[in-house]
Formats: C-alpha cells, sequence, structure tokens
C-alpha cells in the first residue's frame, strides 16, 4: 500500500546512462517525481527525450544508473532481476503502444497469464480474467487470437491483461500509438474510467490530446523534467 | 543460362556471406554423403562385382536346400548346400535350359618338393569350368575331359599370384612338375591376374569321379553352376531345375525327399544372403543419416529465409517471378550439397581406406568383391546425383516458401506474424520429429547389433582365447594312408607338445569353435535302436576328433557320465561324448549314457560308439543361433588326417609358435602348419563381419544423434530469436527465468517426445523386420528400446537447454524491442 502520504511512487535524483561504443548517452538526468496513489499522470515529450526510458523505469523494466526509487515505500532502484520480475508481476500492469499480445495465445490465455507466472489457483483465474476481460468489454472474444481482432480490440485485451493482477499502477506507453483516432479515442476513455474507479495509471504520449486527459503532466526535454501541469478537468 | 550463373554468383556470394551457417551444412551434408558413398563402393563391389570376371549375368548357381514347413526350398538365408556327384550328373543329362553345367568343390592342398612346403586354398573343378564361365588362363590350357578320369588327374592350374609368389613368375612354369599332396602334378596352365574364382583360389586341379562317388546321391559337395542358353531366362531356366528336383525326390526319395534345387544368379550366390542383406541394412541406414542431414540443412534454410524476407519481397516487388525466386533459393541448396559432396568423397575415401586397412588378409580373401572396393568414377557420379538430389530434398521446402513472401506486408515496417511465418515454424518442427525419429530408428539398429556383437565376444571368453594357440596340419595321403601311422604321428607330436617349457596342455580336435569363419560342416550319423521316422530324414551333427583331455583346455564343463580319457584306446571298445543338444535332441528326455551311435548311416561300414559322457553345448558361429550337436571321440579310437591343434600357454601364445614348428618338424620335417594364431584372433576373424557392421552401424547411430541434436538445438536457437518478444512480453508480464526456460525446454522436448514417439514402433518394427541379422540379441531388447530413446532424449535435453538458457537471460526490454 501507499505510504502515510499516499505516495506510491518517488524518485530522487534518478539518471539512466546508456554507453555505447565507449560513449555516454544522458537519457535521463536529475528526476525527482511523486507519484501519488489514484494519480493520472502523463509524461509528454517530443521524440528521443526520455519518455520511454523513464516509464521502463518506472514499471521496472530497467534499473537507474544512479538514484534512489520507492515503490510503494520499498527501495526498488537496486533489486535483483529476480526480486523486480516478481514485483512487476504484483504491482505492475504495462499497456504498450504495440499490444504486443502473443499471437500464439487467445484472448482469455492472454490475460490469464500474469496470473499463471503468480501462481493463481486455476478457479481464480477464470475468475479474475473473466472479470477483467468484462471491465474492457472483451468478454464474448474469449476464444480469439489476436490476429482476429481489430487494433482497438487487441488493446482493449492489452488493457484487461495489466488490470487482471490488480496491480497499484497501470504503465501506458504510448497506448494510441498504433490506432486510429476513433480506437484512440475509446482506450483513452477506458483508461479514463479505470482512473475514476480508483486506478493509478502513469501514461507516456506525445500526443497532447491524450496527455489532457490525465490530471497531470510532466514535460520531459533531453531527459529533463522541464515542466509540469495540471489539469482541473479531469475525473469530472 | 546467364540467369542461372547469375543465381550462381549470387548463391556462392550468400553462402560466403553467412559462413557458419554454411559450413554446419557442408559438415551435415559431407558426413551423410560420405556415409552414403563409402556404402555404395561397399555394395558396389559386393553386390555387382562379386566375381572376377566379366558377363557373370547368364551364370545361375544351383544348390540344394532343405524342404521347409511349406514345402518351399530353403529354411533360411544360410541354407544354402552343395550337390550330390550322381543329382549334378543327372542334371547335366537331363536340363535343357542351359547350355552346360560345371562344379568344383573345395580343397586344400601341400605343395611341397621344390621348395618349403606350402599349404595352397585350391579347388576340383569340372574340366568345362573355365569355358563355361567364359574365361581363358594367362599361359598354357585350361583341363581336358579326359584329365576328369580317376588316376588321370595328374594336372594342376596356377593363379597368378601363386605362380608370382611361389615361382617368381617363371616363364617356363608349364615345363614344371610339382609335388602335390605327396603326388606328382603337371602345371598345365597359369590365370590371369586378380582371377581367383571361386573365392580366393589359389590353384585348380581336376573334379575326378570314381565310379562309387558318381552313385552317391547323398553326399553333397559339389557346387554347381549352369550357363542359362541364349534367350532362356532365368526364371525359365530355375522353373525346369525345380521340376527335375522334384521329379529326383519321388524317384528317389531316401536321398531326396527332404531336399529341393534352389537356383540362384551367379552374383547372389557368391555375395552370399548374409552379406547381401547387412549392405542393403547399411544403405539403409546411411540414406536415414543423409536425410537427418538434409532436414539440418532445410532447417538451416528456413533460418537464413527469414533473414532475408525483405530481399525476396524486393526482388518480386521489382518483376521476379515465384520460380525465380525460388530458384535462387534450389540453386543455393544445391551449391551447399556440390560443397559438402566434396567433404563427403574427403570422407568415403578415409573410410574406405580405414575399412580395408582393418580387414584381416586371411579373412578378406574369403569376401567376394572384397578386393575391388576402391572410390571410383561410379562411386564419383553416385555422390554428384545423391548431392544434387539432397540439395532439392533439402531446399525445396524453403525454396518454395521463401517465395511465397507477402511483399506489402513485409516492405512494410514491423510486418510480423503471418501465416507464412507459422507454417515455416509448423514446418521445421516437423522436420524436427522426423528428425529425431530416424536417428532413433538408427540408435536402435545400431545399439542391437552393438550389443548382439557383445553378446558374442562375452560367449567366447568362456575359452580364454587369449593363451591359446591353435594351428592345422594336414597329414599327406600317400604318407599317412595307414589308421596306425596316423595315430602313431599324432601320439608323438601330442606328446611332445605337452613337455614345452609353458606349455600347460596340448590338446587337439577336427576345427576349434569359429574356426573356418564360423562355418560348420555337419556329418551324418545314426543311434541304434532309435530308427529314422521318415524317408529322406537326416541326422547330422559336428563330428569332432579330439584328444581326451579337450574339454578340460577349451574349459568344456561335463554334465553327465565321463569325458573321454587315455585309456580309450585303439584296442578299447568304441566311445563317444555327445553335446547337451544332441542328447536333448536325439533323445527326447530319455538316458543317452550307453547307448550307442555311429557316424554315418547305420547300416554303413564303422563301428557303433558307446556314449559315455554329455558334456555342455560349444558355441561354433555367430551366424548360427542354436546350439549344433556334437560327437567327441577319441583321436586314438579314429586317427585323424586333418586335425587342428590347441596348446593351452603360460602368457602370450605367440611366443610359442617356433618351439611348436621345431616339435613337429622333430617327428615329421616336410609336414606344412599353416592358421596358425592365437584363439582370440580365430575368433576375431570368425566375427569380423558383424564387427564391421556393428562399428558401422554405431558410427552412423553416433552420426544421427549428433545432427538429431544439431537440428533440436538449431531449431530451438532459432525459435529462441524468433520468440524474443514473445519472451519479452512474457517477462514484462513477470516470468521469472524459470518459467523461461521452462517454457523452452517443454517446446524443445515436446517435439522430440513426438519424434520418439513415432520412431519407438517403426524402430520395434524395423528390428523385428531384421531380427534375422541379429545375433545374441532380442529383436525387442527391452535395454536398447528403454535406454535409447532415454540417451537420445538426455542428448536433446541438452540441445535444448542452451537455447533456453540463452532465452531466459534476456533482457526484457531489449526483447521487447526485437522485431
Amino acid at each position: 500500500m501507499a505510504d502515510a502520504n499516499g505516495t506510491l511512487i518517488k524518485m530522487e535524483g534518478v539518471k539512466k546512462v546508456f554507453l555505447t561504443d565507449e560513449v555516454e548517452t544522458h537519457a535521463l538526468s536529475e528526476i525527482h517525481l511523486e507519484i501519488k496513489k489514484g494519480t493520472y499522470i502523463s509524461i509528454a515529450g517530443p521524440s528521443g527525450c526520455g519518455k520511454s526510458t523513464l516509464l521502463s523505469i518506472l514499471g521496472l523494466l530497467d534499473s537507474p544508473s544512479d538514484g534512489n526509487y520507492w515503490l510503494n515505500g520499498q527501495p526498488v532502484a537496486k533489486l535483483t532481476i529476480s526480486e523486480r520480475t516478481r514485483i512487476r508481476n504484483r504491482e505492475i500492469g504495462f499497456i504498450f503502444q504495440a499490444f504486443n499480445l502473443i499471437g500464439d495465445l487467445t484472448v482469455y490465455e492472454n490475460v490469464e497469464l500474469p496470473l499463471t507466472y503468480r501462481g493463481t489457483s486455476a478457479a481464480e483465474r477464470k475468475q479474475k480474467v473473466q472479470h477483467a476481460l468484462e471491465r474492457v468489454g472483451m468478454a464474448h472474444r474469449l476464444r480469439h487470437y489476436p490476429s482476429q481482432l481489430s487494433g482497438g480490440q487487441q488493446q482493449r485485451v492489452a488493457v484487461a491483461r495489466a488490470l487482471v493482477g490488480d496491480p497499484l499502477i497501470l504503465m501506458a506507453d504510448e497506448p494510441t500509438g498504433n490506432l486510429d483516432s476513433k480506437n484512440g479515442e475509446a482506450v483513452m476513455e477506458l483508461l479514463r474510467d479505470l482512473h475514476r474507479n480508483g486506478a493509478t495509471i502513469c501514461m507516456v504520449t506525445h500526443d497532447q490530446r491524450y496527455a489532457n486527459f490525465a490530471e497531470r503532466t510532466i514535460h520531459l526535454f533531453d531527459g529533463r523534467i522541464v515542466e509540469e501541469t495540471q489539469e482541473a478537468h479531469v475525473g469530472a | 543460362m546467364e540467369t542461372i550463373w547469375q543465381d550462381v554468383r549470387f548463391g556462392l556470394r550468400m553462402l560466403i556471406k553467412h559462413r557458419l551457417a554454411t559450413i554446419v551444412c557442408v559438415v551435415a551434408l559431407g558426413l551423410g554423403i560420405g556415409a552414403n558413398t563409402a556404402i555404395f563402393s561397399l555394395a558396389e563391389a559386393f553386390l555387382v562385382h562379386p566375381v572376377p570376371f566379366e558377363n557373370p549375368d547368364r551364370i545361375v548357381a544351383l544348390v540344394d536346400a532343405r524342404v521347409n514347413s511349406q514345402g518351399g526350398a530353403g529354411f533360411g538365408p544360410q541354407d544354402l548346400n552343395a550337390v550330390a556327384p550322381a543329382t549334378y550328373l543327372d542334371w547335366k543329362k537331363e536340363v535343357r535350359s542351359f547350355d552346360d553345367l560345371g562344379a568344383y568343390a573345395w580343397d586344400e592342398v601341400s605343395l611341397t618338393g621344390d621348395r618349403e612346403a606350402q599349404k595352397v586354398q585350391d579347388f576340383q573343378i569340372s574340366a568345362n569350368f573355365f569355358s563355361m564361365i567364359g574365361v581363358q588362363p594367362l599361359m598354357g590350357r585350361t583341363f581336358l575331359p579326359e584329365e576328369e578320369e580317376p588316376g588321370r588327374n595328374q594336372e594342376i592350374i596356377l593363379s597368378y599370384g601363386l605362380w608370382e609368389q611361389r615361382y617368381a613368375s617363371d616363364p617356363n612354369v608349364l615345363k614344371r612338375v610339382i609335388k602335390v599332396d605327396g603326388k606328382s602334378f603337371n602345371i598345365v596352365g597359369v590365370m590371369n591376374k586378380g582371377f581367383d574364382f571361386p573365392m580366393a583360389a589359389e590353384a585348380w586341379i581336376p573334379l575326378t569321379l570314381s565310379t562309387k562317388e558318381r552313385l552317391r546321391r547323398d553326399n553333397r559337395w559339389l557346387w554347381v553352376l549352369g550357363r542359362l542358353k541364349p534367350g532362356v531366362s532365368f526364371s525359365e531356366g530355375a522353373a525346369e531345375m525345380r521340376a527335375t528336383s522334384e521329379r529326383e525326390a519321388q524317384a528317389y526319395p531316401d536321398t531326396n525327399k527332404a531336399w529341393r534345387v534352389h537356383p540362384l544368379p551367379l552374383r547372389e550366390f557368391i555375395t552370399g544372403p548374409l552379406t547381401r542383406q547387412y549392405t542393403l541394412l547399411l544403405m539403409g541406414a546411411v540414406a536415414f543419416v543423409l536425410l537427418i542431414a538434409c532436414a539440418d540443412v532445410a532447417n538451416v534454410q528456413f533460418a537464413r529465409i527469414t533473414g532475408r524476407t525483405s530481399e525476396f519481397a524486393v526482388r518480386t516487388a521489382l518483376g521476379g517471378s515465384r520460380w525465380r525466386v525460388a530458384r535462387q533459393l534450389l540453386i543455393e541448396s544445391i551449391l551447399l550439397s556440390l560443397a559438402g559432396a566434396g567433404v563427403g568423397l574427403f570422407l568415403a575415401q578415409m573410410d574406405i581406406q580405414m575399412i580395408l586397412a582393418h580387414m584381416p588378409p586371411d579373412v578378406a580373401r574369403f569376401v567376394a568383391g572384397w578386393k575391388t572396393i576402391r572410390l571410383d568414377g561410379n562411386a564419383f557420379l553416385f555422390a554428384l546425383g545423391i548431392a544434387v538430389l539432397s540439395g532439392l530434398i533439402s531446399g525445396i521446402a524453403p525454396s518454395l516458401l521463401g517465395s511465397r513472401a507477402n511483399i506489402a506486408e513485409t516492405l512494410k515496417e514491423g510486418g510480423r506474424g503471418s501465416s507464412i511465418s507459422r507454417t515455416r515454424h509448423r514446418l521445421r518442427g516437423a522436420l524436427v520429429v522426423c528428425e529425431v525419429a530416424l536417428a532413433l530408428v538408427l540408435l536402435i539398429g545400431a545399439g542391437l547389433l552393438v550389443k548382439g556383437f557383445q553378446g558374442l565376444l562375452s560367449v567366447t571368453e568362456n575359452y580364454a582365447p587369449q593363451t591359446l594357440l591353435t594351428f592345422h596340419y594336414s597329414l599327406p595321403e600317400v604318407q599317412y594312408n595307414q589308421p596306425a601311422v596316423r595315430l602313431n604321428f599324432t601320439e608323438q607330436i601330442v606328446q611332445r607338445l605337452g613337455t614345452i617349457s609353458g606349455v600347460q596342455a596340448a590338446s587337439l580336435v577336427t576345427n576349434v569353435p569359429y574356426a573356418n569363419g564360423g562355418g560348420i560342416d555337419e556329418d551324418e550319423f545314426s543311434i541304434e535302436g532309435i530308427p529314422l521316422t521318415e524317408r529322406g530324414e537326416v541326422r547330422s551333427a559336428i563330428v569332432e576328433t579330439t584328444a581326451p583331455n579337450y574339454f578340460n583346455t577349451m574349459n568344456i564343463a561335463l554334465r553327465d557320465g565321463r569325458l573321454l580319457s587315455d585309456t580309450d584306446g585303439a584296442e578299447s571298445a568304441r566311445v563317444a561324448v555327445i553335446s547337451e543338444s544332441l542328447a536333448r535332441r536325439y533323445f527326447h528326455g530319455e538316458k543317452a549314457l550307453g547307448r550307442h551311435v555311429k557316424v554315418g548311416k547305420a547300416e554303413a561300414e564303422g563301428e557303433w560308439m558307446t556314449v559315455v559322457g554329455v558334456v555342455n553345448d560349444v558355441h561354433y558361429s555367430w551366424i548360427v543361433k542354436e546350439a549344433v550337436p556334437t560327437i567327441y571321440r577319441s583321436f586314438r579310437q579314429a586317427p585323424p588326417n586333418h586335425t587342428t591343434v590347441v596348446l593351452r600357454t603360460e602368457g602370450d601364445p605367440q611366443k610359442f609358435v617356433s618351439a611348436a614348428r621345431a616339435e613337429i618338424a622333430a617327428v615329421d620335417p616336410n609336414l606344412p602348419l599353416y592358421e596358425i594364431k592365437p584363439m582370440d584372433k580365430v575368433i576375431t576373424e570368425s566375427i569380423v563381419g558383424i564387427a564391421y557392421v556393428a562399428t558401422m552401424m554405431a558410427v552412423m547411430g553416433a552420426i544421427a544423434l549428433i545432427l538429431a541434436s544439431v537440428g533440436v538445438f538449431g531449431v530451438m536457437s532459432y525459435s529462441v530469436s524468433e520468440r524474443a518478444h514473445e519472451i519479452g512480453i512474457r517477462m514484462s508480464m513477470g516470468a521469472q527465468t524459470r518459467d523461461v526456460l521452462t517454457l523452452v525446454l517443454r517446446s524443445g522436448l515436446l517435439l522430440t517426445a513426438l519424434g520418439l514417439t513415432i520412431g519407438l514402433p517403426i524402430a520395434f518394427l524395423m528390428a523385428r523386420a531384421l531380427s534375422s541379422l541379429l545375433f545374441g540379441v532380442e529383436a525387442a531388447d527391452p535395454a536398447s528400446f528403454i535406454g535409447l530413446p532415454l540417451l537420445l532424449l538426455a542428448v536433446a535435453g541438452l540441445a535444448c537447454y542452451l537455447p533456453a538458457r540463452r532465452a531466459a537471460n534476456l533482457d526484457p526490454l531489449q526483447a521487447l524491442r526485437h522485431d
């Protein structure tokens, strides 16, 4: 659970440096960030500014080169791979731009995946998968394969997969990037509904229209947070 | 044509660019093509050129075979027997399908007089023999019809090798008179270089049949060949011979009822059924190896095509037809195979050199076609042919699939997960399943042969053959025609040899087990008081004339009664010891001791022998699975002409050869000794054929195992790189290292298990079908059918584990970016 102040994520002085052929690339510098539980935050900025790198570190897919990171009050910057994997599985839900559904698994099996790795019983998995798919309006496509669905439907399944384990936070990386505007709007509405029901969401987008769906937007430029804005209408 | 050259040039560039894949493919194909080419060379020698003369197609071998329960001829592939003289002479008079019939008989003679005594493998042949098979001598003449008459047979024809070795290629050799078994013979001819037919012949003398012999229908010792008349087919000639044989069975039931003629093309007869079947077995095995190699190459081609999807899409977008793209890929595949053929020819040459080098010369000369084994023009063409075929087999599916690329989807960045890639994935999986199934069949076949061979070795260990020295001698008939003279000689040498320092026992026997390449000579015998139940029935047994200490020398245990003893002398009552199988088969549970047996027919001359003991059976040959009934009699009661001396020595038996020679020379300085060998060498030479087959099958099995593992490894490695994105997704969803390991191992082991499931029943059926070729092991040997699949599973598991480890160590972030 979040700490006494309701802080779910806290970053202090996080840096990320990539070394390529002895050339240092500073992808992130001096990131200080706090996200409270129930917040809908978007990370915006031009291409190459470090949005996805920040999201990867936030989602424990990557680790910072320096700095501190607490997730739900627990320091997570220097965890082992195995520990990061376990936390990712239990506390974080991912939504990717390219949906990243597994083509050889059915809709049901894709959504079931995080629970399978968690060791949840079959009966509980069934109940949770059904519930998650109902929340995104895809319960009628359990036995379909991803290739049999439209892009918008695939992303809704991906959202269901992110939700199914009741994570502390949803990480969405350009969730509308591969969708047309109509399907993009629908997915954004879905995320807004989830937020209204209490979900904490952290979304990367370069599209200002979608950034406005969040109640708080941080703007990155050259790996630094250069601006932070609050949207008054969110949640209304 | 120009476009084909373009494709060839581009193909070469591609093969050089993907060096590692090219090397893997060339080595795999080289192993497959090399093994096939080497076995082709053996098959060509054994099956196509087993005789050293031209046009043997019109020559038919007419052999006798026992009537089986279905009324047909032959109990099995080994049941080929010589023909009785009266039968041969009847055929000569009666049959119309043949221009002529000729006969030969195995013989061994000692050449003495002009130089040191020398044992020579000769054949008694009918006067028309050489003209019938269509060969002429290098010098001199062949035999004249009148030289077939008894008493006129004083001529000998030499082989080129004997002329060269013993007479230094003397051009005046035809004027020489030499001593053959103590009698004077004129050299009348020398045959051409390389001619040694029937196999291993060093000399030929005329076949003479006495008036008494010409009437014998029960003594089968002539091998009969016939030349078909022009226009008469083999089946027509064979049909006439079978009808003739039926008539003889009715006319002479006592001797012919249980026998029928079995005509065989000469090549088939000379090669022998076992050699033929083992050669075909090896050809099948190497074909399996090549198919596994092709599957490996096809898998590599699939992987390479995946990496070149954009290239094919661009080619197609620019107007290249599907055939053109497929042709490009096929040409690359054939180029790979041709490179494999180059490596294969090199490996085949090495294989053949190894095969030739390890065969004992004493055995090689009795293997029909052995000296024609070489990598010749036919082998080169064969290698070229199977290279092209392998190129087509391994390239056809990848090229057809590669040429089916969806241009629009491929040219679009990020196009992924099409139905073509799924088909490719399934095909690659299917190839691995086939590889595993083929490898298992081959492994089990090899395992059964190797286990059987090991079983044979363990059986022979009972003799403790490492400390036994054996050698033969044949007493010349002229000098030793009286039994008392032979007995005197034999007593002396047994006594003298026994006094050599370091010799623990000196004994003798007609033939030691596994002698003569495992060939078994059985004689007819009779039992007093148990008459034959039907006409034509024959009781036969190996008849050994031994020294009483033979049983102890060879560790043959007594089961009942007593062994032969030194008191069983020439003047004593005639006694015999029989083997357990004889007692069981012919006395049907009754007490054999005290009963009387006689070598030959009951009414024939010769004395009845009282059975005084029953001993354990002795395994005489790896070919004959059942124990062969054996009668042992004392040399004092039947002094032998032909004998094998057996010395049990302290340590290396070779050290006692010169001492043994000296002791025998002290009794008869002119007596040649031959086949001087330690017993373990006798055994080794006897089983060298099965040893070769077992070794070659084991090598094939090992290659198949390696190639199948390479296939599993290749597919799983490729699968991991293909599924990197998926693995990244799974990791981002919380999949731990063990989950990813399990995922990859499970899919690899599933393919392996499927291959094993398909391969096991095929291997079982194959083993049953080939049970006649398995010795010393059951076709359904549980250890082979459980252990070898587990071995394959373990090796495949290791082949899966390495890519699985790589998958488990993937960085999820990188994997998610993987396209």
